[in-house]
Order: structure tokens, then sequence, then C-alpha cells
């Protein structure tokens, strides 16, 4: 018996996927922003690592329908912070507290 | 402007001049030491290069210079002066006595060498990326690069991991849903859903989730296949998945429409599934009381239910073909929830009603219409969620080639037995009915609060205005009328209670 009916074909709306509470990717965003803030104006490098780590995350954790732009310029930053903190001082990152 | 360029120049010629004598001054101290001074003589030769060294605390290089010139010196003029001070060695030496005391100098013996550093000499440290390689220095980048770069690979391995299971699931159960679906496969974006071009593959929404849409099938609306795998392209995530022993799941969410399924709500579920829908949940919450073991209808594994209408909950538990499924896969089906009342989890419901019913900005009628939606988006559901895992020691690439066709079998199974069944007596209907009014005027009350609540924020916010207009015109008559105002609607809300209680006492 074939159970196909033409007639009762309804279109899909992406609202009908169940959401799920993921905020991973946007305290990814955030926390790179932050720590490349950090780094930049503290001139702190473990910071600008850190970022380059939360951007990478948050790529990671993205859904494909968020904004690509968001992410790279995450990226962006992250990686002018690293960039931008050696140059300031070309000396090799110590980490504070394992001395 | 000639003149101030002229000064400019006078200024600067000036400062040069006066830094030159500065640095002349600095080094004076050294125009005048004769060479013959340094000699093998250590006391003399430490206490100048002690000086100096003080002097250019700040200067290791120039120090260290000139201590090699220095050096170089003494080792010169040593050899012409061994020659003249053979025959009068004995007097230097007594000379030497007279004229060094021992107190002057507090640790005699490190005199002995040249080079021994005093406790006052601060050498500075260099740099270690300017001493020898420097690469090797940059230790914790090194580190942090390879660390980068491996999260970088663990990505790629991830995703292209969960892509190929995607791949496998859909290919298990396409022959099987184009038999029973007019549609399959849609992302609701192109124009006409018959096209030459059959779908391939799942549509991705994320690295770990996969969806697929059905739909044109008898007794049902749509049918949302989701493959909700663990994020394995995140290193942290794939980690605490191991921790929390989560794994991969393949949800169905079946549509039904009005005249397809009677009304009731029920819930099959293993035990931690089953706590946390019945906490979450708004349907099971409001129309399930306790949750009961399941152990009693012989079904291998911890399973409860939670039901409303207790026939229609044997309809669905009594089915043979449930019985054979779960004794096949005991740990299969995480879930089974089979609702009328669908509305979602409790947060996300909260959020829709409290957006809809509590907007501050916009205009008077806009606010109005948002909280003129007092209706909660309902839906007549049945979710079945089955455990994705590697089955008789076999890898899960392998088991997801077979088992996502059985899964679908029994969910088409399912979907017939929902559709077929019907209240055998009026009154559970009535009963059903009686529990949705209930739960519909709960709603309309709050709704209606929520509202109340709405109207006094915006009369005590009028008023305030009305009272900063007054206070600010500076006109005492404008003061005095508000204010009389005020106190005569005063007055109304305290008298009607006044009067109830007369009215009671008579």
């Amino acid at each position: 018996m074939d159970n196909r009916r033409q007639a009762r074909i309804h279109r899909f709306r992406p609202a009908l996927i169940t959401q799920i509470d993921d905020a991973l990717p946007d305290y990814m965003n955030l926390m790179g922003m932050i720590f490349s803030m950090c780094s930049l104006m503290l001139k702190i490098k473990w910071c600008a690592w850190i970022a380059i780590f939360a951007a990478l995350v948050g790529f990671a954790n993205s859904r494909t329908t968020d904004d690509a732009k968001q992410v790279l310029s995450s990226f962006m930053l992250s990686i002018s912070a690293v960039v931008v903190t050696y140059m300031q001082n070309p000396a090799p990152m110590t980490i504070p507290f394992m001395q | 402007m000639r003149l101030a360029i002229c000064l400019v120049i006078v200024f600067l010629c000036f400062i040069c001049s006066a830094a030159k004598k500065v640095k002349d001054e600095d080094f004076s101290e050294f125009d005048d030491f004769d060479q013959d001074e340094f000699v093998v003589e250590t006391p003399s030769t430490t206490s100048a290069t002690l000086s100096s060294s003080k002097t250019q605390g700040s200067k290791p290089d120039a120090v260290e210079t000139e201590k090699v010139i220095q050096a170089d010196s003494n080792k010169g003029k040593q050899k012409e002066k061994e020659d003249d001070e053979e025959e009068e060695v004995s007097v230097i030496d007594e000379d030497d006595d007279s004229m060094f005391d021992d107190e002057e100098f507090e640790a005699s013996d490190s005199f002995a060498s040249a080079t021994s550093a005093t406790p006052d000499l601060k050498i500075a440290e260099v740099p270690a990326n300017l001493t020898g390689n420097r690469w090797e220095a940059y230790q914790c980048e090194a580190v942090m690069i390879i660390a980068l770069l491996a999260y970088l690979i663990n990505f790629l391995i991830g995703r292209a991991k969960n892509a190929r299971l995607a791949t496998t699931v859909y290919h298990a159960q396409r022959d099987l849903l184009d038999r029973n679906f007019a549609l399959v496969g849609d992302d609701g974006q192109t124009r006409n859903t018959e096209t030459d071009d059959q779908v391939n593959q799942m549509q991705k929404e994320s690295d770990h989730l996969y969806i697929l849409w059905c739909s044109g099938r008898v007794s049902i609306e749509s049918m949302l296949i989701e493959l909700r795998l663990v994020k394995r392209q995140c290193a942290f995530n794939s980690l605490a998945a191991i921790i929390k022993s989560i794994n991969d799941t393949l949800v169905y969410t079946i549509d039904f429409n009005k005249d397809d399924m009677e009304t009731f709500v029920f819930c099959l579920a293993k035990k931690r599934s089953a706590v946390k829908l019945h906490r979450d949940m708004v349907d099971l919450s409001q129309f399930c009381a306790e949750r009961k073991s399941a152990d009693k209808k012989g079904f291998p594994g911890n399973y409860q239910v939670l039901s409303e209408i207790g026939e229609a909950s044997s309809h669905i538990t009594n089915d043979q073909k449930l019985a054979e499924f779960l004794t096949k896969y005991p740990d299969a089906i995480e879930y089974i929830h089979i609702s009328d009342q669908y509305s979602g989890m409790k947060i996300q419901s909260d959020q829709q009603t409290s957006s809809n019913a509590a907007t501050n900005t916009g205009t008077a009628a806009q606010q109005q219409d948002a909280l003129n939606t007092s209706e909660r988006s309902l839906r007549r559901v049945l979710i079945v969620a089955f455990n994705l895992t590697p089955q008789d020691g076999r890898s899960l690439q392998i088991t997801s080639e077979s088992l996502p066709g059985d899964y679908l079998r029994f969910v088409l199974q399912l979907i017939d037995r929902v559709a077929a069944f019907r209240f055998g007596s009026k009154e559970l209907k009535n009963k059903a009915t009686k529990n949705r009014q209930r739960i519909e005027e709960q709603f309309l009350k709050s709704v209606n609060l929520q509202r109340q609540e709405q109207a006094q924020l915006r009369r005590e916010e009028k008023r305030r205005a009305e009272k900063e207009k007054v206070m600010q015109s500076d006109d005492a008559e404008l003061q005095r009328k508000w204010e009389e105002k005020e106190h005569k609607r005063e007055m109304k809300r305290r008298q009607p209670k006044m009067k109830q209680m007369k009215v009671k006492s008579m």
C-alpha cells in the first residue's frame, strides 16, 4: 500500500527545528574580544594567545546560519593582538605563575 | 619667521653642546687615569674598576669594553715594568703595605682575582632571545602554536567524521523514506519541490546537527529527522562527551493534523531523561502528575512512564512491536513523547509569552497588539529519540549502516498506531477536554495578570510625567490643583473598601 500523498506536502520552516540553547559560540566570541583588548592595552602576551584559542573554539562551535563576519572579525582581532603585542615587546612570553 | 628659525637653531646647538659637556663630564673620571696605575697590584685595579662600574651601572657593555682595554694595557705595560721593578720589588712591597691598609678593604681575600664580583656589583641580564640561538628562547610560544595546530587538526578530523556519519545514516534510510514520503529533503527556500535533482544528503545545520525534512504521507503532516551528533569538531566538547557519556542521537519529530491524533499526553523514557522531561517540558509537567516505573510491562532497561489518560498509555505500551523492538535493542530508545499540547521547554515558552506580553517600547497600539496575542503555539507531535551507539562490539560507522533503517521502520509503525487510536468512551474524552480547559484558564489568568501589571506601570509613568511637568512649570495654582486631584484619587481608592465593610456589617 502506497502511503505517499502529494496533497499533504508541507514546506519546511526553520522554526520547527528543536531549539537547543547553546550559548558557547557567543561566549567564546565575547571572551576572544575581551582578551584581545586586554592584551593590546595591558601588553600581556598570554591574553593574546588565549584570544586566538577563544576565536577558534567559537568558530568550531558556530552554527551554519551564524554570520561568518563575526567569527572572522574575532579571528582578525585576536591575530592582530598577538602581532601588535610581540611588536611592542619581542621578548619571549613568561607565564606569571610558572617562573 | 626667520628670526624664530634662527632662535630655534641656536637653541638646538646650545642643547647639543650642553649634552656633550654632560657626556664629557660623565667620562671625566677616566680622563686622568694613567696606564701606570693599572698594574698587577690588584687592590688598585679592582678599586678603579669598582668606581668605574659604580658610575656606569647602566652601561655594562661600556664597562666590559673598558675592562678589556684596561686588561690589555695592563698586560702590555706589565712586561715593560717587570724589568724596571725587579730590583725594587721589596721596596715596592713595603710601599704596598704602607699605602694600602687592610681596613680600607673589607674583603681582602676576594681581591685576589681581578674579575671577582662584589655584592654591590649588578650585572645586567641579557634577554634570552638576544643570546645564542634566538628561536630556542620562545618555548611557550612553540607550545601555544602546537596546541593550536592540534586543535585545528582535531577540528578537521571531527568534522569529517561527523559528515561521514550523516551520509551513512542518510543512505541507510533513503529507500524507506522514498517509499513512504512524497517529499524527502526540503530546505524551505527552493520555489518548486518537484525538481529533477534529488537531495543527496542531509541538510547541514552545523558541524554537529544534520536535519532532513519529509512530508507528504498519509495520517501525518510532516516528519523532521534530526541527527544530533557529539561535537567531535571541538576538542573540549568531545572530551566532555566522553566524561559525561553523551552519545549521538537520532530524533524523529512528527507533526500531526488536528484530525489525525487523539488528545492525550504520554511519555515513555529512560529514567535520566524522564526526570529532565518531566521538569522541563511544559505539557508533561502540566498534564502528567507523576512518573511511574515501566517494569510491570516487562521492558528491559530502566524505563519510566508519564501518563495523562491511562487507556491511551496502555494502548501504546501494550504494543507487541514495541516490546519486540525493546528486546532486540534494549538501550536504543531514549524517549517517546506523544502530545497534543506540545509547546517546547519551559524556559523557551516563558520567553515567548514574556516577549509577547511585556514590550515597553513602541506605541500604545503596538503594545496592545502584542498583549492580544495570548495564544500558545501548540503542536500535536510524536517525538522519538534513539541513541546511536556501537552495537555488538562493532564500530559506530558500521552500526550506523544498519540501525537507522530499523529505527525508521519502528517509527513508521508507531505513527500508524498513534493515528489509529481513538478513545473508547466519551468519559475519557470529557476528562481530557476538562484538563485542557483548566490549563487554558490558568494560562489566560496569567496573561491577564501581566496585562494588568503593564497597565499599572503605564499609569504610574503617566502620573510621574504629569508631576514633573507641574513641578517644572512653577505655577503655584497649577501645583495646588494637581495636589487636590491626587488627594481626591487617594480618597477614592480608600473609600470603596470602607463601603464594602459597611455593607457586610449590615
